[in-house]
């Protein structure tokens, strides 16, 4: 069970960078592009900054929106695993970009159509961080789960 | 429109009465002031302005125009009004009366519609239209921003007329569309300015640079909330910042005000949206705010009431509800004060014709509020 929870929370740490440093790279892209002086020192500054307070400063913690969309899909996979074929990293691949797919579709719909995370704003941005999603998904079903035999699926 | 207050507004008295202690240790006066609800059960109001000495119209986000005569807002809204997109931030928004309304009983409108051949996206409109006894007629539409957008945010839509008789527009930069704000191209957080027929005067600032919309007068805008023209022909703007980024600025044509490129504030989910907060090309602010105050609205007080407040400078906040007196000398900030906290959000400040102050509180049940210096 410990080593389950310690896997998720790896794949939560893994979505939650790649969606914090894809917004973060947004900004500095753009900023670069109208000739702002943007440096390795700068994106480096701008990343962790970023980590930090769209985790724990913003209005909303981003780590968390991601925790609960990640428990959400998870445990549905679990359960759709009882009875399905598809290969469990496939399958929590699946599952991740559908947690990450519901974060970036609802949150709009909630706050008359804003994109809140900056990084979302383009169909691109949104394929982006469902593809984070499902890389997190694809570590959380590449190691053993509760119950499973020892091999890896 | 409901109005359900009709007779407790018959009766409306004076409310409460306090003391305003001005800090200007110069003028070391203190102002006594009482306030009166004018009219209540407002749907959102956004806008007022006098279209006599006791007469004003009030803009309802939610769509209606409505009058308040002697201090009582008549019942049945204005007919004539355009349909507007009551959704998020959108509505009926500035109503403004023209330099000559007594001759030519003209009146400007600011408002959100979904656009017309793509009704899921919408617009920024303004229209001018001719007030007759309780109904709007003759209506021209004068500017719609360009392109639409697909949300419901940051539409600015404050209006206001230069000297020169031309009516300065501000357009938000649509929340998720910031980054426009500094192209030249589009609408997106900018001031235009435009004549009254709805044509472009030539000494616009952009008029000879390709690819830029000729009617752009200063960029690099977020949500433009306040603006204001002083005698002089200072033009003032405030502007709600992200997160600790609330401005005001000093507007000249043809500057760049930073927007997003440069910004005090960060984004609401925490982000950074810039580590700059100057560059050479772009304009500072005379003040910002952090945190914010969400500012709504803007004066400058003009009134003979409290003689000692001419040429200051009043902003409304929605957070956590004030209104900021801004003492203002060679165009710089010198002094604020903290006042009417007392109401909550406050949406909007105007000035009436015997020098008081009328306070809009926000909401579905938003208020008229007088501030009268005490007798």
């Amino acid at each position: 069970m410990i080593k389950q929870i310690q896997t998720f929370l790896i794949s939560l740490i893994i979505a939650t960078f790649l969606v914090v440093t894809q917004t973060t790279a947004t900004n500095l892209i753009w900023l670069q592009s109208i000739g702002m002086p943007v440096d390795m020192q700068v994106v480096l500054s701008a990343m962790a900054t970023d980590l930090v307070d769209m985790n724990f400063r913003g209005a909303f913690p981003v780590i968390g929106l991601i925790f609960v969309g990640l428990l959400i899909a998870f445990i549905t996979a679990r359960i759709i695993a009882i009875w399905s074929s598809i290969k469990k990293p496939y399958l929590y691949a699946l599952a991740g970009g559908a947690a990450l797919l519901a974060i970036v579709a609802l949150m709009p719909l909630a706050f008359y159509n804003l994109d809140l995370i900056a990084g979302a704003r383009t169909v691109a941005g949104k394929a982006y961080l469902v593809v984070a999603g499902m890389i997190a998904g694809y570590y959380f079903g590449s190691h053993p789960q509760q119950g499973d035999s020892n091999e890896i699926h | 429109m409901k109005f359900t207050n009709l007779p407790m507004l018959c009766v409306s008295l004076v409310l409460c009465s306090g003391s305003v202690f001005s800090s200007d240790e110069s003028l070391a006066i203190e102002t006594e002031v009482e306030t009166e609800i004018l009219a209540e059960g407002l749907n959102h109001p956004w806008s007022v302005t006098f279209i006599s000495a006791d007469e004003m119209l009030v803009t309802e986000l939610s769509g209606d125009l409505r009058r308040v005569s002697n201090g009582r807002l008549n019942p049945r809204p204005i007919m004539g009004v355009p349909e507007v997109l009551f959704a998020g931030q959108g509505g009926l928004s500035e109503v403004l009366v023209d330099p000559n309304f007594a001759d030519n009983s003209l009146i400007y409108l600011s408002f959100s519609a979904p656009d017309t051949d793509k009704p899921k996206l919408n617009q920024l409109n303004v229209i001018q239209a001719r007030l007759e006894g309780n109904v709007l007629v003759d209506h021209k539409t004068l500017f719609q921003s360009d392109p639409p957008r697909r949300t419901a945010a940051h539409y600015g839509a404050r209006l206001a007329f230069l000297a020169d008789g031309t009516l300065l527009v501000t357009s938000g930069d649509g929340f998720n569309y910031r980054e426009q704000a500094q192209a030249l191209d589009n609408h997106f957080g900018k001031i235009v300015r435009i004549n009254t027929d709805g044509s472009i005067p030539e000494d616009n600032p952009f008029t000879n640079r390709p690819n830029a919309l000729p009617e752009i007068w200063s960029y690099g805008h977020r949500n433009l909330q306040g603006l204001v023209i002083a005698d002089d022909g200072t033009v003032y703007e405030h502007e709600h910042g992200p997160q600790g980024g609330d401005e005001l600025n000093l507007v000249l044509p043809g500057k760049n005000y930073g927007w997003p490129a440069i910004t005090y504030g960060v984004d609401y989910s925490g982000a950074m949206i810039s580590p700059f907060t100057e560059h050479p090309d772009m304009e500072q602010p005379l003040k910002y705010w952090d945190p914010s105050i969400a500012p709504s609205g803007m004066i400058l007080y003009r009134g003979d009431m409290f003689p000692h407040w001419q040429g200051n400078l009043f902003i409304s906040a929605l957070v956590p509800g004030d209104v900021r007196r801004l003492k203002m000398q060679d165009k710089q900030v010198v002094e604020e004060e903290t006042l009417f906290t007392e109401f909550g959000r406050i949406r909007n400040i105007v000035s009436a014709p015997d020098g008081s102050l009328i306070l809009v509180t926000d909401g579905e049940d938003g208020k008229l509020i007088r501030v009268s210096a005490k007798k």
